[in-house]
């Protein structure tokens, strides 16, 4: 990441007849970065990604890209930007490769430098097997990487993903996710929308979080999950629990909320260095009968618990 | 791109089953069926003669060139026509008691058909009166000419003379004008002549799908078109050329079709009935166009109409039996003024029957114009441009 502005987005505002979809938008995006959009449905993902692109007709802000106005007949900045949308976006009549080739042939009118590039871009998505099938032929997931082929095989310099994985099997997640890292690697900007926060701690190195379109918080990961109010939980399987015993945890040091629910006990701590210790101790020493103990850090899902008082996921 | 968008767009059409039935497959077996229907029809029909009735009051009885050519279409053993001349009470009377198949009366000059209902014999009916009506408007024509001819070098002396001679070699085919039996030519020609129309007409899908390819609003793969860097000019004329080269070579399967297989008769003038094809299948691109942009629904939705809209053109221009045609002039002759259908049917009707250009040429710019419209109300949804909604 340097320190040099791809895409800067001033107060955009979008709206739907009664809805304010976009409201009063404002980000950066930095070269050689993978920038995470994440909010839940509806939060205004789409519509952010769609304005910037000059498909919308946004109600007011400025958006330039690559130091530039943005227009829908930018051919120049155009030129140098990929994009996967979140519906996919192929042929049916059109087989693996001929559809790669037909986006990518929107770019790039020499025939043998296209054939490079889409060689290059079936390896990155590992459909090499598939070149011949149409896409009725293809699994979800692979559908998914002929769709992320298509958007990337002339080689941008940035490239915005919208919910890539969505109902995509974990293998294809992972092949997807490693192949925009090294995307990123070999030099691209990268703007990836995701409604799963597992995601975006897998790969963002800066983030905003979207509600109702405002954001409500931005930073790094490490940022973020400052500020959350925890900074572990620790979850016990327990047989049994009575209200008294359960009083009994929030003595702990460092100790902000307890629950118990369906055999399992969680505490959340604010701080502390030997909270599973300590823990541990306090299961004994109350002659408790418990199974598994296990530990976890703070995730986006508790930053945004904690600023908007609701699940990432509804 | 041009050339790029050209090819790709060959392929998304030829691979797409549903456009080559409707496009390519639909007229051929139409063709064919018709064919079937109408070879039954002509050859046990065509020797039994139309019993009808002619209302005999002064208007017909002033009217030289009706009663010359009805005389001559009842006389012999291949008539056309069994007539009875009569009131028209009377005449009323015999068609509500199915006596004939329908009566014809005369008002300022112009016959008037009445009939019952849509059969063959009553096809039949419309087609002959029709061919007369047409071939007496280029006969006076031709006198008109000769008379003013006349009437220059100072001689008024002979104007009835003149007019018989002028309608004596109209009925014996002299000044290329056939004569009026379904003999001469099979009175169901216009059947074929309006499956070519409709055949233009049905290339609207082809333009109809690679329209709303390129659209963001419309489809997922027109929002990744849009935010590219190629020019969508450049997109729109590719898709566009390709759809003239597919609909151009489905056309003329019909045509081979047509001519060698069925042996349907299209006159002479080829170079005419290329540009008719011509400029009948761009009015079909262009209204296909149109509906992609302004139909705000679905892909099908959008497919639907296109083939409802063009069936209805089809119908009213005469496929179903001319008495249809006959029934729109006569009602609301605006319908098949904006009718491209009606244009190109009647396009290739007139290269057949007339030596005159003058209706041919009022058919190919009607298309012209038909076909320009179309893409001007078009332009707006094709430009390049942020969408309220995607
Ligand atoms: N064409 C439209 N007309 C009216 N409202 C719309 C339209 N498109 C989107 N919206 C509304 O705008 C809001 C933001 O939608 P958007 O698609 O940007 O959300 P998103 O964050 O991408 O959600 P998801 O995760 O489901 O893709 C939603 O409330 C949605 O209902
Ligand atoms: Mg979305």
């Amino acid at each position: 990441m340097s320190d040099k502005k791809v895409i800067e987005v001033k107060n955009l505002v979008k709206e739907y007849k009664e809805l304010r979809a976009v409201d009063d938008i404002s980000f950066d995006v930095y070269e050689k970065e993978i920038f995470g959009l994440l909010g839940p449905n509806g939060s205004g993902k789409s519509t952010t990604i769609n304005s910037i692109l000059s498909l919308l007709k946004y109600s007011s802000g400025n958006i330039s890209i690559f130091g530039k106005e943005m227009t829908p007949d930018a051919y120049d900045i155009k030129r140098d930007i990929g994009v996967i949308f979140q519906d996919v976006a192929v042929f049916q009549e059109l087989t693996v490769y001929e559809n790669i080739d037909y986006f990518c042939g929107l770019y790039i009118r020499d025939k043998k430098q296209r054939k490079q590039c889409i060689e290059d871009a079936i390896e990155l998505v590992s459909i090499g097997d598939y070149k011949k099938f149409y896409p009725k032929q293809l699994s979800g997931g692979l559908l998914r990487r002929l769709n992320i082929a298509c958007g990337i095989a002339h080689k941008p310099k940035l490239i915005f993903l919208d919910e890539p994985t969505v109902a995509v099997d974990p293998q294809s997640r992972n092949s997807i996710l490693e192949g925009i890292k090294k995307l990123r690697d070999d030099g691209a900007t990268i703007v990836y929308t995701t409604h799963y926060m597992e995601e975006v701690e897998q790969i963002c190195d800066r983030i905003i979080i979207i509600d109702k379109g405002k954001i409500i918080a931005s930073g790094t990961r490490e940022n973020l999950k400052k500020l959350a109010k925890i900074e572990e939980r620790i979850t016990v399987e327990i047989k049994k629990m009575d209200k008294e015993k359960l009083e009994g945890f929030k003595k702990l040091e460092k100790v902000t909320d307890v629950s118990y629910e369906g055999h399992t006990l969680v505490v959340s701590f604010s701080g502390g260095k030997n909270n599973i210790a300590n823990m541990i101790d306090h299961l004994r020493n109350n002659n408790f009968s418990y199974r598994r103990v296990y530990s976890e850090r703070p995730t986006l899902n508790d930053v945004f618990l904690e600023l908007t008082g609701k699940e990432l996921r509804d | 791109m041009f050339k790029h968008n050209y090819i790709y767009s060959l392929r998304l059409m030829l691979r797409n089953k549903q456009l080559v039935f409707w496009t390519m497959a639909f007229p051929l077996i139409m063709a064919m069926l018709f064919n079937m229907a109408l070879s039954n029809v002509e050859s046990s029909e065509k020797t039994e003669p139309v019993r009808i009735a002619v209302v005999n009051d002064d208007n017909f009885k002033n009217n030289q060139i009706y009663k010359e050519a009805f005389n001559e279409l009842s006389k012999g053993d291949d008539r056309v026509f069994d007539i009875k001349y009569t009131d028209a009470d009377n005449a009323k009377k015999l068609l509500s008691d199915e006596e004939i198949t329908g009566y014809i009366a005369f008002k300022n000059f112009k016959p008037e058909i009445t009939i019952n209902r849509n059969g063959i014999k009553e096809t039949i009916m419309t087609y002959v009166v029709n061919e007369i009506t047409c071939q007496s408007n280029v006969m006076i024509k031709l006198a008109f000419n000769k008379l003013s001819d006349e009437i220059s070098n100072g001689n008024y002396n002979n104007i009835q003379k003149i007019f018989e001679e002028q309608s004596q070699k109209a009925f014996n085919g002299e000044d290329g004008i056939k004569t009026v039996t379904p003999k001469n030519m099979s009175f169901v020609m216009i059947e074929y002549y309006s499956l070519i129309a409709m055949s233009c007409m049905y290339s609207g899908l082809f333009t109809l799908t690679l329209m709303n390819y390129l659209m963001a609003n419309i489809s997922a793969v027109g929002k990744r078109s849009t935010v590219s860097s190629a020019r969508k000019s450049g997109m729109i004329f590719g898709s566009f050329g390709a759809a003239f080269t597919i609909q151009l070579f489905g056309l003329l399967l019909l045509y081979l079709l047509l001519i060698f297989g069925i042996r349907a008769d299209f006159g002479s003038n080829v170079p005419y009935v290329i540009l008719i094809s011509l400029l009948g299948s761009a009015a079909g691109l262009s209204l296909g166009t149109a509906i992609a942009v302004l139909v705000k629904k679905s892909e099908n939705a959008k497919f639907t109409v296109l083939i409802a809209v063009v069936m209805a053109g089809c119908f009213l221009s005469g496929m179903m039996g001319i008495t249809m045609k006959n029934v729109i002039d006569k009602n609301a002759p605006v319908l098949n003024k904006i009718n491209p259908e009606a244009m190109i049917t009647d396009g290739l009707y007139s290269i057949y029957y007339y030596n005159s250009n003058e209706r041919f040429i009022v058919d190919a710019v009607s298309l012209v114009i038909f076909s320009a419209v179309m893409l001007l109300i078009s332009l707006r949804g094709l430009r390049r441009q942020r969408y309220d909604s995607i």
